[in-house]
């Protein structure tokens, strides 16, 4: 029997940006990036530890936006579009490069992984990374779980709460059980955002754990008992677990953080931005806005501008010994812990954004790679689990009632409410409202009404997204999280309009729902009271 | 609203909301322990109602005003709350940012005119909004109990900090460990993809490139320093190298279809950077 475990929860999330109107456009390369960067790579660390026979638990969340972008045929071939052109500028890359040894080997290694992504995209998964995720769910190497439907940010869904969070929950939870084949065990919920009473919602999904963050428990009433070292009961049944700082930290932080360190691959420097204009040109944003490529040939060197290349090997074996070294932590806490815990191991939650791993820190997979395989040969201290294998464990937990928190800065919800953003949600609210309205007055609306009550339903949905709002705050996209919220508000008003004074357009209506296709099998009702 | 215009019609403007909903509301939001935000919709029409009954009441008014009050554990009617505050409005504004400077208290917010006389016309009352608790319960539970101590041992190892220190100082300390986590590189949910590029000082890069191309026979076998190069349809060949220090031999060697033909040019190329 291990002393403690490890949950380690990787969140995966981005907002549903889809475009067919252009041919190419910016914000969807976040998701190729992504799936290029992260996604791709992760995978491949499964499949590698399955290979060799390792065994591992670990909890993805999956939000329900990127599940249906990765379902979604047109990003499906717009990504294949976009990783054949990283593979032609590889190759140009291993000419230009031909006398500097150094960078030819990096120019290599890019080629050899985007060919490799191409293959496990089109082959291994037939386009839908959702095949990958489910595969290693079945195979019960790891715990997919859902988060809300567009990552709305619950605490602040002021008005209408109730139906605003029921809806958020059941729709992601709807379409986790078409697409997993089963009800989600967990949710993470958006930015760990946490308004007492949310977990009502989830029950009613048969969801049975969430995740909030480290003060998210320690405020909680009654005192909590094991810190954040064990789970709780919520009064209606549903689990609660808390984020460990100490373990955020060691990745997380820039001063204290592995993914700083001087071997590691320097994010800043990628050559859409340093080569020659003309030259990376056919490979950069079609209005000639200089882009990341995923190309990158320096390591992190050291503090100021100077950068020397990369080098591979080095940054394998400093992942592999900040692996060993988190380890060797985790095994101290957990002995630590062990005596403070009464009759139980403590657990400690680690969360993280998965696209922390290998979009920002390139390393990330191969650290979390190493960490799983230590974790199973090395010692047997601490042992990997996810948040349903440990709820198996003990009986019973202590009943507590979680604080109102999140993971953003501060840990409330300064982040989405300030200054560049608090405007939203006059207007959120009251599509919220009339939304609310609606499904009370058509109770049973059938073909036309109902798809433009469906249609409402989606565009709601998605002006909650809590991206608008914090690429407003960060400064970076700024009009493009703009012109969403305006349009999402305009398409959901006149929808309401038409369904209020019963005159209904087919060919607006089917505009809207060509456009913003997410949830294809959403029922409005879920809005009524 | 238009009827019947299409999307791609609409397309061509920017997308609007609706300038106002003929709403006379007002909303109140929890920031955080210390913080409410309340944004409101006055109808003009209300508004003139007021002034009309102040004036009736032989009264002048004076200032438009927020009126907050604590409400907590109390079915609130407008006379019972345990204490309220008021703040001045100026300006067009239509939200406000409002330190109510105490968690888990529970808060209603109403707008209105304050008379000369000092009285107060209500145009609108807003939901109640609760603070967040900050801060360890003093509420035990009798199956969980343990020693005072352990508690706070237990809130330090979890992150909570400040051992044995009252809830102020725990406040600080814990606020303080936020924004340092944060502000150095904790990437909260999301950010990653909208992180702004980080900005460089004054600086200078300089790189050279190295451009070959020629052109031969378009069915001709070509090398260039030993490795194949496929020609265009015309028989032209353009190739970009990363010019570093140092000298280059660059022979580019071609051969004809049949094999009988071979030329071979050797470009020699040397930069130096001083």
């Amino acid at each position: 029997m291990p002393k403690g475990y490890l949950a380690i929860v990787l969140h995966a999330h981005l907002p549903f940006i889809r475009h067919p109107e252009h041919e190419d456009f910016l914000e969807e390369d976040w998701l190729f990036e992504a799936i290029t960067e992260t996604y791709i790579p992760l995978i491949k660390v499964f499949d590698g530890l399955v290979k060799d026979g390792v065994d591992f638990r670990l909890t993805i969340s999956i939000s329900p936006t990127l599940m249906s972008m990765f379902m979604d045929e047109h990003l499906q071939d717009k990504y294949i579009r976009h990783i054949n052109k990283l593979i032609e500028l590889s190759w140009k890359e291993i000419d230009r490069t031909r006398w500097e040894p150094s960078f030819l080997k990096l120019a290599h290694m890019y080629h050899n992984g985007f060919l490799e992504c191409r293959r496990v995209f089109v082959d291994e998964y037939k386009k839908d990374l959702n095949n990958a995720f489910k595969h290693f769910q079945d195979l019960g190497k790891i715990e997919v779980i859902t988060c809300g439907a567009t990552h709305g940010y619950f605490p602040l869904m002021e008005v209408e709460r109730p139906a605003s969070v029921r809806a958020q929950v059941k729709v992601a939870a709807d379409l986790y059980r078409k697409v997993y084949g089963k009800t989600p065990l967990g949710m993470w919920l958006p930015e760990c955002g946490y308004n007492p009473g949310d977990e009502e919602a989830l029950k009613e999904e048969g969801i049975k754990y969430f995740f909030v963050d480290t003060h998210g428990i320690l405020f909680g009433t009654p005192r909590p008992r094991f810190g954040v070292f064990s789970p709780y009961l919520c009064k209606n049944g549903v689990a609660v677990l808390g984020r460990d700082m100490e373990t955020s930290k060691a990745v997380w932080s820039a001063v204290e953080g592995y993914p700083g360190d001087y071997n590691y691959r320097e994010f800043y420097r990628d050559i859409g931005f340093d080569l020659d204009y003309e030259y990376v040109k056919p490979y950069i944003n079609p209005d000639g806005v200089r882009i990341n490529t995923g190309i990158k040939y320096y390591k992190i060197t050291g503090a100021g501008n100077h950068k020397e290349p990369y080098n591979p090997e080095a940054a394998r074996d400093t992942a592999a010994y900040h692996a060993g070294n988190f380890m060797f932590n985790r095994e101290k806490q957990v002995e630590f812990l062990q005596g403070r815990m009464g009759d139980r191991a403590p657990i400690l939650v680690s969360p993280y954004d998965a696209e922390l791993y290998g979009h920002w820190w390139y390393e990330g997979p191969q650290w979390l790679d190493f960490l799983i395989r230590k974790i199973r040969y090395d010692q047997e201290t601490v042992a990997l689990a996810t948040p349903g294998d440990y709820l198996k464990l003990y009986k019973k937990y202590q009943i507590l009632a979680p604080a109102y928190s999140s993971w953003g800065w501060k840990g409330y919800s300064e982040v989405w409410l300030e200054g560049s953003n608090d405007w939203v949600y006059r207007h959120v609210h009251k599509m919220t409202e009339r939304m609310v309205e609606a499904a009370n007055t058509y109770k049973n609306a059938n073909g036309l009404l109902r798809r433009a009550l469906n249609q409402m339903a989606r565009e709601l949905l998605l002006a909650q997204s809590s991206d608008w709002a914090f690429i407003m705050k960060t400064g970076s996209h700024v009009p493009y999280a703009q012109e969403r919220l305006r349009e999402h508000a305009e398409h959901f008003n006149e929808l309401y309009e038409e369904v209020k004074e019963d005159e209904l357009d087919e060919a607006y209506i089917k505009e809207c729902e060509d456009k913003y296709n997410i949830f294809p099998e959403i029922d409005y009702l879920v809005y009524s009271s | 609203m238009t009827k019947g215009a299409s999307l791609k019609m609409r397309e061509r403007k920017q997308f609007r909301f609706p300038p106002g909903y003929g709403d006379n509301k007002i909303v109140s939001m929890a920031r955080d322990p210390w913080w409410i935000f309340a944004y409101w919709e006055i109808r003009h029409d209300k508004e003139e109602d007021i002034v009309r009954s102040i004036k009736g009441d032989g009264d002048v008014p004076a200032k438009s005003i927020l009126r907050v009050y604590d409400v907590t554990d109390v079915n609130f009617n407008g006379k019972n709350a345990h204490s309220y505050f008021d703040i001045d409005l100026k300006g067009p504004a239509n939200s406000w940012y409002i330190n109510v400077g105490s968690p888990d208290r529970s808060w209603i917010v109403d707008i209105g005119v304050v008379t000369k006389k000092g009285n107060f016309y209500l145009l609108a009352r807003s939901n109640t909004a609760k603070t967040p608790r900050y801060g360890m319960s003093d509420k035990l539970d009798a199956e969980w109990m343990m020693p005072e101590e352990d508690y706070w041992k237990m809130f330090g190892l979890s992150g909570g900090f400040g051992i044995g220190k009252g809830s102020l100082e725990v406040r600080e300390a814990f606020k303080k460990r936020l924004e340092e986590q944060i502000s150095s590189a904790q990437v909260s949910s999301g950010a990653s993809f909208y992180r702004k590029a980080q900005e460089r000082k004054f600086w200078l890069v300089v790189n050279t490139e190295l451009i070959v191309y020629g052109a031969t026979e378009p069915d001709a076998k070509l090398t260039v320093q030993g490795k194949e190069i496929k020609l265009r349809q015309d028989g032209t060949f353009t190739l970009r190298f990363a010019l570093p220090d140092g000298r280059q031999v660059i022979p580019v060697e071609a051969v004809s279809s049949d094999g009988t033909d071979r030329r071979k040019i050797a470009p020699i190329v040397t930069r130096k950077t001083e």
